[in-house]
């Protein structure tokens, strides 16, 4: 291996999310192609792309819940199902992610309390931090959407993973909630956490990543620091996602 | 192995569906039972005298409906996983999805006994007590027509039985992942499908799992789930030539724990490692 080689693999591997040439095909739809990009420790990634974009295919195939046809997903540099203590390491929030209807928010996070074996504690912990303390002994079924998120968050956070995959994670968060989310996610970043999340709220990702990975039919189209995507764009992230993703942004009369 | 049983125990202790199908076992064996018992002797009727052990048998053994909804608690332990996708969140936990699948059929298999155990004792409570309040007692001054042993390996029949048919419903949803498909399955096959087959193939009935199981339970051979009597039948000479009796316990035994690893087997080596999307 060349010097410049080894330099250009060393930042790859020391990331803590890494996807290498990820393909998955379903029968013949290419629903990721050949995609590589990395989520840096201590910072926000946004993962963007329009509906159907392969977002959700890729953050799966991560996890170890899709199995890429090509390519390779890795977490702290080994697959996710490699991984000692997965809980421990990862927490994830997917779009399809909850609870059973029939079962309450308290019991729904004792079951993963015991997966990843944390004490009792983490659950009142979580369940204030979410701000659900006082829905704790409702049935999820019973939930909102917004309730179910701040339960996925919960769930996510209880193991104290240093990274977090998130899917849509403000979808059906209110103002107040979304302005939440915004803070958390900082505060977790700033302890030098990893945050991987989708979305395709152009506003909200604006406000709260640092950097952005933007994909297009299974393709990756960019991938750089907030400020550096933005650069030349009069209406920054939006007008840039268009243009990436071959659409021309409307100039504003 | 022991924790991921313990979260799947906990798991069915904190939706209602398992103790809504153990109490719908209990009152459904109760029924048979206390209808079996208020027949028997009647005359002309098909149940014989509490007095005697077949009549006696019939009611204590009344335990198949119970291990029909063990084998359907154990599909609603791998399907429910699909069904609420809560799939995603157990295999972010354990990504070896084998030891999932074993935990489950373990778990299937704890739950299932409790169905087979509250069914037998509710059988055998059942026809002492007819028969006490009717004082038919057995032959040779014995109280009751059928000795303590042999109601003890009846129902330990029963628990054994019904332990495997809920592990082989825990693979079986593997298998099939759709709740709606796999308990229909489930009814089909033990209802129609096995006494269909055991009516035209005689020989083959005593190798048909669920037949197996409840036999297993001390049930006579050929009788379904609450003594009903199968509906396809050969006729009478050729069936009392050419039918088998019941298989020995250890063979019932092995053959349902060998039908439970083939079937789990199968279903880690296909439709487990699927996507979950």
């Amino acid at each position: 291996m060349t010097t410049d080689a080894m330099s250009a693999a060393a930042p790859l591997a020391a990331a803590p999310v890494e996807a290498r040439g990820l393909t998955k095909r379903f029968g013949p739809l290419t629903a990721v192609n050949r995609l590589s990009f990395t989520a840096p420790r201590g910072a926000i990634t946004g993962f963007l792309g329009p509906n159907g974009a392969g977002k959700t295919t890729s953050l799966r195939m991560l996890l170890g819940l899709i199995t890429p046809t090509e390519g390779t997903a890795l977490i702290n540099g080994r697959r996710y199902s490699a991984l000692p203590g997965p809980l421990h390491a990862v927490g994830a929030v997917l779009e399809a992610c909850t609870a059973h209807p029939g079962r309450t928010a308290r019991n729904h996070l004792r079951i993963h309390a015991m997966a990843g074996d944390v004490p009792g504690e983490r659950i009142t912990r979580v369940l204030e931090l979410t701000g659900l303390a006082g829905a704790a002994d409702r049935r999820a079924g019973e939930f909102s959407l917004g309730m179910r998120q701040r339960l996925g968050l919960a769930t996510a956070l209880l193991c104290d993973p240093e990274i977090l995959i998130l899917d849509e994670p403000a979808n059906g968060l209110d103002p107040e909630g979304v302005r939440w989310l915004r803070q958390l996610l900082r505060d977790l970043a700033a302890e030098g956490r990893t945050v991987l999340m989708s979305s395709h709220i152009l506003a909200e990702v604006a406000q709260t990543a640092d950097r952005v990975v933007i994909v297009d039919q299974g393709h990756l189209v960019a991938q750089a620091t907030l400020a550096e995507l933005t650069a030349g764009h009069d209406r920054g992230l939006e007008d840039a996602f268009l243009r990436l993703t071959g659409h021309t942004p409307e100039v504003p009369r | 192995m022991t924790r991921l049983v313990r979260i799947e125990l906990l798991k069915l202790r904190t939706v209602r569906l398992p103790a809504g199908l153990l109490i719908t076992a209990a009152v459904l064996t109760a029924l048979f039972a206390c209808t079996e018992a208020s027949q028997a002797g009647r005359h002309g009727g098909s149940v014989g005298s509490l007095a005697t052990a077949a009549g006696l048998r019939s009611v204590t053994t009344a335990t198949s409906w119970a291990m029909l909804l063990a084998a359907v608690l154990g599909v609603t332990i791998s399907t429910g996983e699909f069904r609420h996708a809560t799939a995603t969140l157990t295999y972010l936990a354990t990504p070896a999805r084998g030891r999932v699948l074993a935990a489950k059929a373990i778990t299937a298999a704890c739950a299932g006994a409790l169905f087979g155990l509250v069914a037998a004792v509710i059988a055998t409570g059942a026809g002492l007590g007819f028969a006490a309040a009717r004082g038919d007692h057995g032959a040779h001054g014995a109280q009751f027509a059928l000795g303590a042993s042999t109601l003890a390996a009846h129902a330990a029949g029963a628990v054994l039985g019904a332990a495997l048919l809920a592990a082989l419903g825990a693979g079986l949803g593997s298998l099939v992942r759709s709740q709606l498909a796999a308990v229909v399955g489930v009814f089909i096959w033990a209802l129609i499908i096995e006494s269909v087959i055991g009516g035209i193939f005689t020989a083959a009935r005593p190798y048909l799992p669920y037949t197996a199981a409840t036999t297993l339970a001390g049930v006579q051979l050929g009788l379904g789930p609450g003594g009903f009597h199968v509906t396809v039948r050969t006729h009478p000479a050729i069936a009392a030539a050419a039918a088998p009796g019941p298989l020995p316990f250890a063979a019932a035994a092995a053959l349902l724990a060998g039908t439970v690893i083939v079937v789990a087997v199968v279903a880690r080596l296909t439709t487990v490692p699927r996507d979950v999307a």
